[in-house]
């Protein structure tokens, strides 16, 4: 292999080593500094160094279980209050009884876990402590695609003893949501995230803190995470809105809301494509375009209009790009329903409304 | 974007609270105003950037796991035309859809690929005029400044930014600029942006060292990204509506093996009938212009070939002795295959000399004249010693077999000869390299000397201890060399890789296969186990180049004589090997073995040989014999012999026969 920067992104194989990113992340850390220093003479104003001291005075890094099999033991996490909460990602490493958390100054507690969210994947511990520095979550703003963040988190473990953790910077790159549906992100979490154009989700950086440039709680780093759709690490953090309400159950000794799955549920009696009269190429390789290949006289699809030879591209406004997907597209869809059908038709894109008959 | 805009405006309105407000001083509303820039910049790109969607197509491409995510596309024209990479569309899909800003979807037609720069061009029929955006001027592109990637991969009301500075311009032998900003599939085919909001180019992977499809895609998030440049595209675009692909020019020329930002621009060698050959170029040329600029470094004539396209023209000035000439190239997306000609001999070979020049008296003696072959028919003998080619002097086989190179089967070429006292010259129509061994045992290759009562001397019977064992350090393979005792006066030693199945290797039986052929022909026999008990992997080619240059670096090797071969996946795995190292491995051996890889173009001076050993009632045999076609076609020497109905190990004859084989693999 040939070396050279092609070993920086090197991330087919699943397992990363951490080189690349670690010289990302100084290569950051350094650009920060000095842009920093330009803003120190500012008097009252708030400086880029300023916040960094503040923001790093309410992170803390966590040490647990794991060391085995690529599982790293250690993760970052921030101050939710100064009686010493402390938010993080709910993971391997908390899963012992001796969780130890070490402040920005080195001083170290054995943390108690108070509760955790296994949907949100966020937890809540406790340290003994007052007066400490601290988030305020419900004070997390919103921000849109474009706007710069600061980026804390302890990746790889850097950060030792009571040194502060490791600070990156970059923009908020998209709002998005991660995808309900199955296997493009490995989470259990279903909902908005902040996507990041900086290399910020390495192992250990999860429960890191993303802040505006004037301090302000964005979100928190998550878990190591692959978009299985186009082959990429995702860089994101859940948004401190999304994770309010939660946390606040668990502070307050509540179970956490179960809001409602946003997965939707298969219906009892699923629609097929012979209900509707049609028949699809046949399905030989791993990503078979969705030809129809006949259309059964009289059948709900011959009503319709639907041809041989037409390309289902979309099913109720969901891309279809397989027979395959097709397949586990209709298994949500109540056999009942009517259901709309866009086709490619030469050059041409058709929608069609199919009503199975009673 | 209305959403947006509010959330921008309460957040900064909070920020204004904590003195991050337009109202604090010059250093931080700095940063506010830089921030404030890049989103009217993408908001103003917006609407030309696009959303693509694909159906079908291949699961896999170049081995990797082609991902099904939508993928960003540039408007370049009103009419409906959207410029993307290739890399999008590598899986080769069935259709492709795309979608609007506004979320209207379109199917779209792909109109046709640039090759060189990995670009594609597609169009759909829009329901209005699409909005073009504005491209950044050729001199107000600056290294340095704010350079804003956008894409829309993950929603499509809402582009994904990324933001960084323009690191270089000019890479990948001039065709592309590169950033530091995040450049990933997220947004491949979209734009890189200024803080204007013009495009700079259309963001690509690529890789300055690779030029397979999906090169450069490894280094996603990494700091190093690629666009090709605005004002480019819109010539590209241009051309691509035309509905033709366009690909790399290729000249067919090559120069030496010299690092080419360090040698001067020296046409080496010529390919027969390509274009540099049919604009009149020779080997010795030095090129001294390209179009108006003077070029002094190969490198420079290297990027001036890469940007060009098929079909455009290269001039050049040259100089030949004392002459300048202008020579036109027209430049070929194809080359014909090269085929090496075939004078039809086997030189003695000359005896290393370790530590001085050679002194050796000044052309090449016949040690062999392959019967019916274009020295026969010319009435060469062994015993003759050729001193002269094509009115060049010869120094040693290996100039000889250069100049033979630079010819094509078919073309007549003077010969002039010593025998014994008289010169005398021949004329010879060159043929082509044989695929079979000569019939017959062949005479000593070397001059007389006095190490063959020596050799027979030495006892017949041998263990494992006969052998060296060998190891590279990040490998846990075990590897083990036998080199035949040395008696008599030096000699350069062929070098025989072998890869034996996957598992324990039995050495002691390998080397009683081997030995006989070792201690007459002058072979090393480096055996090579895998690492795990059931499979040879990629890597491990890496591994057995390591061990190549480690025995060369030890032994006397002649580099005309490196042969890897295996049974079954070794033999895969040495295909694998010999196909990345033309620069060292002559010819491989393939024992019931399907072929990993492709192999490359063939080219005069990475000759190779391919002696295929095959069983009818194997899985693979399709497989092989496809291969073996594939071979030919690409005009390779293919002996292939067969071993019968069920597989076995080669037979004493047959050792006898590919020894033979190898010891010719010298042939000029």
């Amino acid at each position: 292999m040939e070396r050279g920067p092609g070993q920086i992104g090197v991330r087919r194989s699943g397992t990363r080593g951490p080189t690349g990113r670690l010289v990302h992340a100084v290569g950051m850390v350094v650009g920060l500094v000095a842009g920093g220093l330009a803003a120190t003479h500012s008097g009252r104003c708030q400086s880029m160094v300023d916040t960094i001291a503040q923001v790093q005075a309410k992170m803390v890094k966590i040490y647990g279980a794991g060391g085995l099999r690529g599982l790293e033991p250690f993760q970052s996490g921030f101050l939710i209050s100064p009686d010493g909460h402390v938010l993080t990602v709910f993971s391997h490493v908390l899963d012992t009884d001796e969780i130890a958390v070490v402040l920005a100054d080195g001083r170290r507690f054995v943390a108690q876990l108070v509760g955790a969210d296994p949907r949100l994947e966020a937890a809540v511990l406790k340290i003994d402590g007052s007066g400490l520095p601290a988030f305020e979550l419900d004070e997390a703003v919103d921000v849109p695609a474009g706007t710069r963040v600061l980026a804390f988190s302890n990746l790889f473990g850097v950060a030792t003893g009571n040194e502060p953790v490791s600070v990156q910077h970059g923009v908020i790159s998209v709002q998005t949501r991660l995808e309900a549906r199955r296997g493009v992100f490995e989470t259990t979490y279903r909902g908005p995230v902040y996507v990041l154009d900086a290399v910020t989700n390495n192992p250990g950086a999860a429960g890191g803190a993303v802040v505006t440039y004037g301090g302000q709680l964005v979100g928190m780093l998550g878990k190591e995470l692959r978009n299985a759709r186009n082959n990429t690490w995702l860089n994101y953090a859940l948004p401190g809105r999304a994770l309010a309400p939660s946390v606040k159950a668990l502070l307050a000794g509540q179970p956490t809301a179960q809001a409602a799955p946003e997965e939707p549920a298969k219906p009892p009696r699923s629609l097929t494509l012979d209900d509707l009269g049609l028949l699809l190429v046949p399905n030989v390789v791993p990503r078979t375009p969705p030809y129809v290949d006949h259309v059964r006289p009289g059948s709900p699809a011959a009503l319709a209009g639907l041809e041989p030879d037409d390309l289902i591209v979309l099913l109720n406004d969901r891309l279809i790009q397989t027979c395959t997907q097709l397949l586990e597209e209709l298994e949500f869809v109540d056999y009942e329903d009517p259901v709309s059908l866009t086709v490619l038709r030469g050059h041409q894109l058709l929608e069609f409304t199919l009503q199975k008959r009673r | 974007m209305r959403r947006s805009s509010f959330g921008m405006l309460v957040s900064f309105g909070l920020m204004a609270g904590c003195g991050w407000g337009s109202g604090a001083l010059g250093a931080e509303s700095l940063e506010w105003l830089e921030q404030e820039a890049f989103r009217r910049a993408v908001e103003r790109i917006a609407p030309s950037v696009v959303r693509i969607e694909t159906i079908g197509g291949m699961e896999r491409v170049e081995g990797l796991l082609f991902g099904t995510g939508p993928t960003t596309g540039l408007v370049v024209g009103a009419d409906g035309y959207i410029a993307s990479a290739a890399f999008n569309f590598l899986n080769r899909p069935s259709s492709i859809l795309v979608q609007l800003p506004d979320g209207t979807r379109r199917p779209a037609e792909l109109v046709a690929t640039d090759h060189s720069r990995m670009l594609v061009l597609l169009k759909i029929d829009p329901p209005e005029p699409l909005a073009v955006p504005e491209f950044t001027p050729p001199d107000e592109i600056q290294v340095g400044a704010w350079a804003i990637a956008v894409g829309r991969a993950f929603e499509i009301g809402q582009p994904n930014v990324a933001v960084g500075i323009l690191s270089a311009v000019n890479r990948i032998w001039g065709k592309a600029l590169q950033t530091d900003t995040a450049v990933s599939p997220n947004n491949y085919g979209g734009p890189l942006i200024d803080i204007h909001g013009r495009v700079l180019g259309l963001l690509v992977p690529l890789s300055p060292q690779a030029d397979n499809e999906v090169a450069g895609v490894e280094w996603y998030d990494s700091g190093i990204g690629f666009a090709i440049p605005g004002f480019e595209l819109q010539r590209i675009v241009e051309r691509l509506k035309g509905g033709k692909d366009l690909h790399p020019g290729l000249a067919g020329f090559h120069f030496g093996r010299e690092n080419i930002y360090i040698a001067p621009p020296v046409v080496v060698g010529v390919r027969p009938n390509s274009p540099a050959y049919k604009a009149g170029l020779e080997p010795g040329d030095r090129i001294v212009r390209v179009d108006d600029r003077s070029v002094a470094r190969a490198a420079e004539v290297k990027e001036a070939v890469s940007r060009r396209y098929a079909g455009q023209t290269l001039s050049l000035v040259i100089e030949r002795g004392e002459q300048r000439r202008e020579c036109q190239i027209e430049l070929a997306a194809r080359l014909e295959p090269y085929e090496h000609p075939f004078l039809g001999i086997l030189p003695v070979r000359s005896r290393p000399k370790p530590g001085q020049p050679q002194q050796s008296e000044a052309g090449v003696a016949v040690r062999y004249v392959w019967p019916d072959s274009p020295a026969a028919k010319a009435g060469m003998n062994a015993g003759d010693r050729i001193v002269g080619l094509g009115g060049g002097a010869v120094k040693d086989a290996a100039s000889l077999r250069e100049s033979v190179n630079q010819r094509s089967p078919g073309d007549q070429v003077e010969v002039r000869l010593r025998r014994g006292d008289r010169q005398l010259q021949v004329a010879v129509t060159l043929g082509r390299l044989p695929e079979e061994p000569p019939g017959g045992p062949l005479p000593p290759a070397w001059p007389a000397g006095g190490d063959r009562q020596q050799r027979e001397a030495e006892p017949a019977a041998g263990g494992a201890t006969d052998f060296q064992s060998l190891k590279i350090p990040e490998f846990e393979n075990d590897a083990w060399l036998y080199a035949p005792p040395q008696a008599g006066p030096p000699v350069s030693y062929g070098l025989v890789v072998w890869l034996p199945q996957p598992g324990p290797v039995d050495r002691r039986q390998l080397l009683q296969q081997w030995r006989l052929h070792c201690r007459r022909d002058h072979l090393l026999l480096l055996v090579v186990q895998s690492a795990s008990t059931d499979r040879w992997l990629p890597r491990e080619a890496e591994l057995v180049r390591r061990l190549l240059d480690q025995v060369t670096a030890t032994h006397a090797v002649d580099p005309t004589r490196v042969v890897l071969g295996g049974c079954g996946a070794g033999g895969s795995l040495a295909f694998l090997t010999a196909v990345r190292n033309r620069d060292v491995v002559r010819a491989v051996v393939l024992v019931d073995s399907p072929m990993a890889g492709v192999a490359p173009e063939n080219e005069p001076p990475y000759r190779l040989a391919f002696y295929v050993a095959k069983t009818k009632k194997t899985a693979v045999l399709d497989r092989v014999d496809a291969a073996v076609a594939r071979l030919r076609r690409m005009k390779y020497p293919v002996c292939v012999r067969i071993l019968g109905q069920a597989p076995r190990e080669l037979n004493v004859e047959e050792m006898a026969e590919l020894a033979r084989w190898i010891d010719s693999l010298d042939r000029i």
